[in-house]
């Protein structure tokens, strides 16, 4: 800043000569650089070309319309006849199937390990301790081979029907089952009616808001817009007739019928995703609780607020928003983690696409499709999260 | 929820007590005096704590007794000792393996000799004792099932006692060696290079087991702290392109995962480079997470020289200095001082990544682990193997974590 101020300042005496000029060097020093990195480019692409050619292969995505012909065990609905590209959107899904699970879990397990940091009862915080140093220094990659070989495939058979839970979920080293919720012809109906719950709830949340500033009431937000999305949302199922049904899983006949069933992969890469993105999660809840200035609790210590209250109103509003950037990019890194699948061979997006170059060669091609993946994934999650920052601090300020 | 939250229910009479003396006497004393009284704070502070400490004492005593039990009963713990040197080295050749250990002795000296020369001294106190001395018979323990023969005796026992020669020099040296040290550190890493792959040595492709995960995370760190403080120079430089660059690069490589990376090491990096310079894989892969470790590095030093104060700038630009220098001089020594801290656990997060080189044909810790549980006598033995490539890891990164946190508070970052 300065020195283009000063800089500005002497050219409207005296134009310095080109080799001088700031200006001009500037430019001149860009265009050595886009140069050297256009060269560098040209020199890594053309060799790049040159193996190619001798292997015998293109640079374009046409190979990814051939006949995939290996077969992928989950996901969604897919055969061998079907191209590279189906067998892509089924490692996509997959990605999105952990990943987006993955971080509900973590941050509820994280969370209560974050708060368990910091009990007031020592052994609680002991084993929370405990769990965040072992987990937290060791590679996830090994905590996944571990939890798939060591824990997972080592349940009880799935020929015998495993570990059964009160007879409604069944844990075996064939898949893990547990009851589900499935949708009826009419969910239609009630999607419709909780759309307008929805609406309904946010609408109470403002009058409640309104009446509260205008009548000094405890405004209840919370409780009201629950309330009203209840019942809404129960007088929608009624109209509409049972819109879901709850599926219970059975074992009949040495297999699994209905339920939701989870391949072992599947769970090893949740658990170990979750059990270590839950660690960092812990740090960070514990972290940004301590980080809030003491003065912050001993002055709502001193207006008289309850412990409950200093925490809710006073405490836990300013670690979040301290929490937020750092939970993201944990976030991200659980994200970006879901691709240590290759390691246990659960079909995400990479291994997927590692099977492809296997196959038909494009290796080329493949990593650019896994960095336009994960990349939209990244901003994906980043915009919401933004979303959620720019809401905290919002209601951080009306307060 | 918090302790010391609750007002002292005394307090409410307080107006009434006129001598000062006597309201200082009700608030409650913190410190705990008695063993009774820690354990009543600290684990029954109230029926729903008492309840839960019960039941999770329940449940640590139940679990830590299968585990004990696992471990010095159950557990056939011969996969590890007999697959000791695939997981330290690899496939090393055995006839070279006196190549690592006096590589192991030149890092252990080093460390002593920092540690005499800073005139750190451990801190005795009756707790710290009883625990380092507990942690000293458990790895005299381990040692003593998983060595045989005076040889390795002798060969792993020079370790600390090089440690120690290290540190009565250093100390009796102090000062003036101060400049050897810091010279040592710089060449310990070109030197090692030298001392495994010179003099008819051996070469990257057979490098192996925990000794290549340290051996890539070092060679990543020391190789990315250049490019990453050119590209943080870059992304807050004034010149749009070189900016703009140096953006899409470093968000480019830390939008990706590494396994990606690798995977693109092995296949396509090959082809991109030219004909006549044809890298092995292992060079392939520092390459790889030298590149991918950057993106990071630049983004910490980005936070360091955000870091620095405003009048830092200020002040160098007034007392006349060029923008190079301004950096070179003024700002970066503080604000890579400041990122110390951040580097260490970046480097522990790319020493525990390298563990994904299992998923190429390399040899390392994690692979070795599974590579010994395959091995038809100890089929079955998968989590004993696992859980000693877990402890490699464990106890390089969990002491480096505790010495970032000694350091962050010697050095007073976030205290300014």
């Amino acid at each position: 800043m300065l020195s283009l101020m000063s800089e500005a300042a002497v050219e409207r005496k005296v134009a310095p000569p080109l080799w001088r000029n700031i200006r001009v060097l500037r430019g001149f020093g860009q265009a050595v650089f886009v140069v050297v990195v256009v060269l560098a480019f040209r020199e890594l692409f053309l060799n790049l070309q040159f193996g190619l050619d001798r292997q015998g292969q293109e640079l374009n995505f046409e190979f990814l319309r051939q006949r995939a012909g290996f077969s992928i065990k989950e996901g969604i609905s897919y055969n061998p006849n079907q191209s590279f590209v189906r067998a892509l959107q089924v490692g996509l899904s997959n990605t999105l199937r952990v990943a987006v699970v993955g971080i509900v879990l973590a941050s509820i397990f994280g969370l209560i390990m974050g708060v368990a940091r910091l009990s007031t009862n020592w052994l609680i915080r002991k084993i929370a301790q405990v769990y965040v140093e072992a987990v937290r220094n060791t590679p996830l990659a090994v905590q996944l081979v571990f939890w798939y070989v060591a824990v997972v495939l080592a349940l009880p058979s799935g020929v015998s029907g495993g570990l059964s839970i009160w007879n409604v979920a069944f844990i075996s080293n064939r898949a893990s089952v547990i009851p589900w919720v499935r949708a009826e012809d009419t969910f239609g109906v009630w999607a419709i009616f909780l759309v307008i719950g929805i609406a309904a709830a946010l609408a109470a949340r403002s009058w409640r808001t309104r009446v509260s500033e205008r009548t000094a009431q405890p405004p209840r937000r919370f409780l009201w817009s629950l309330g009203t999305f209840l019942a809404i949302a129960a007088v929608g199922y009624v109209v509409a007739g049972n819109p879901v049904r709850l599926d219970v899983p059975k074992f009949v006949d040495r297999t699994y019928e209905g339920g939701a069933q989870l391949s072992p992969e599947y769970t090893a890469l949740l658990l170990a995703l979750v059990v270590y993105t839950g660690a960092f999660i812990a740090e960070i809840v514990r972290g940004s609780i301590l980080a809030v200035p003491k003065g912050q609790k001993e002055a709502a210590e001193a207006m008289g607020l309850t412990p409950r209250q200093q925490l809710r109103l006073v405490v836990l509003p300013q670690a979040l928003r301290i929490a937020i950037p750092p939970i993201n990019s944990q976030y991200l890194n659980l994200t970006k983690n879901s691709s240590l699948g290759l390691l246990i061979g659960f079909p995400e997006i990479v291994s997927v696409g590692r099977t492809i170059s296997n196959q038909a060669g494009g290796a080329t091609q493949v990593l650019l499709i896994w960095m336009a993946t994960f990349l939209t994934l990244s901003l994906t999650i980043s915009f919401f999260m933004n979303l959620l920052n720019r809401a905290v601090t919002r209601r951080g300020e009306r307060r | 929820m918090i302790p010391g939250s609750e007002l002292p229910t005394d307090l409410e009479r307080a107006p009434l007590i006129i001598e000062e003396e006597r309201a200082v006497e009700v608030a409650p004393s913190k410190v705990p005096t008695t063993p009774g009284e820690w354990v009543r704070q600290n684990l029954f502070s109230s029926i729903f704590n008492g309840v839960v400490t019960v039941l999770s004492a329940a449940v640590v005593l139940y679990f830590g007794f299968q585990l004990l039990r696992w471990i010095f009963v159950s557990a056939d713990w011969a996969v590890v000792k007999a697959n000791l040197r695939i997981y330290m080295v690899g496939r090393f050749p055995l006839e070279e393996v006196w190549r690592v250990w006096a590589s192991a002795y030149l890092v252990a000296f080093l460390i002593g000799l920092s540690w005499g020369v800073s005139g750190l001294r451990l801190r005795w106190t009756p707790r710290k004792a009883a625990l380092r001395a507990v942690l000293g018979v458990a790895v005299l323990l381990v040692l003593a099932y998983l060595l045989e023969g005076l040889r390795i005796w002798i060969l792993t026992l020079a370790i600390p006692a090089t440690v120690a020669a290290g540190v009565l020099l250093g100390r009796a040296g102090s000062r003036r060696l101060r400049g050897v040290v810091i010279a040592g550190w710089v060449l310990v890493f070109p030197a090692i290079i030298v001392l495994l792959r010179a003099f008819d040595g051996v070469p990257p492709q057979v490098w192996g087991g925990f000794m290549l995960n340290v051996l890539l995370a070092v060679a990543a760190t020391f190789l990315s702290f250049p490019v990453g403080i050119l590209l943080a120079l870059g992304r807050r430089s004034t010149l749009p392109i070189i900016s703009k660059f140096c953006v899409g690069f470093i968000e480019l490589f830390r939008g990706v995962p590494l396994v990606t990376l690798i995977i693109s090491g092995q296949f396509i990096l090959p082809l991109m480079l030219p004909p006549r310079m044809q890298l092995s894989l292992i060079v392939r892969m520092i390459l790889v997470f030298t590149i991918f470790s950057s993106a990071y590095v630049a983004e910490i030093v980005r936070g360091g020289l955000q870091g620095v104060h405003f009048g830092q700038y200020e002040a160098a630009k007034a007392v006349g200095l060029s923008t190079t220098r301004m950096m070179a001089l003024i700002i970066l020594p503080q604000a890579l001082r400041m990122t110390i801290p951040a580097m260490i656990s970046h480097f522990i997060g790319l020493f525990k990544d390298t563990s994904l080189l299992a998923a190429l044909a390399i040899t390392d810790a994690l692979r070795a682990a599974r590579r010994a549980s395959a091995q038809l006598e100890f089929i079955g033995d998968q989590k004993e193997a696992l859980l000693a490539a877990a402890l490699l890891f464990w106890v390089v990164t969990f002491s480096m974590s505790r010495w970032s946190q000694r350091l962050e508070r010697r050095l007073g970052v976030g205290e300014r």
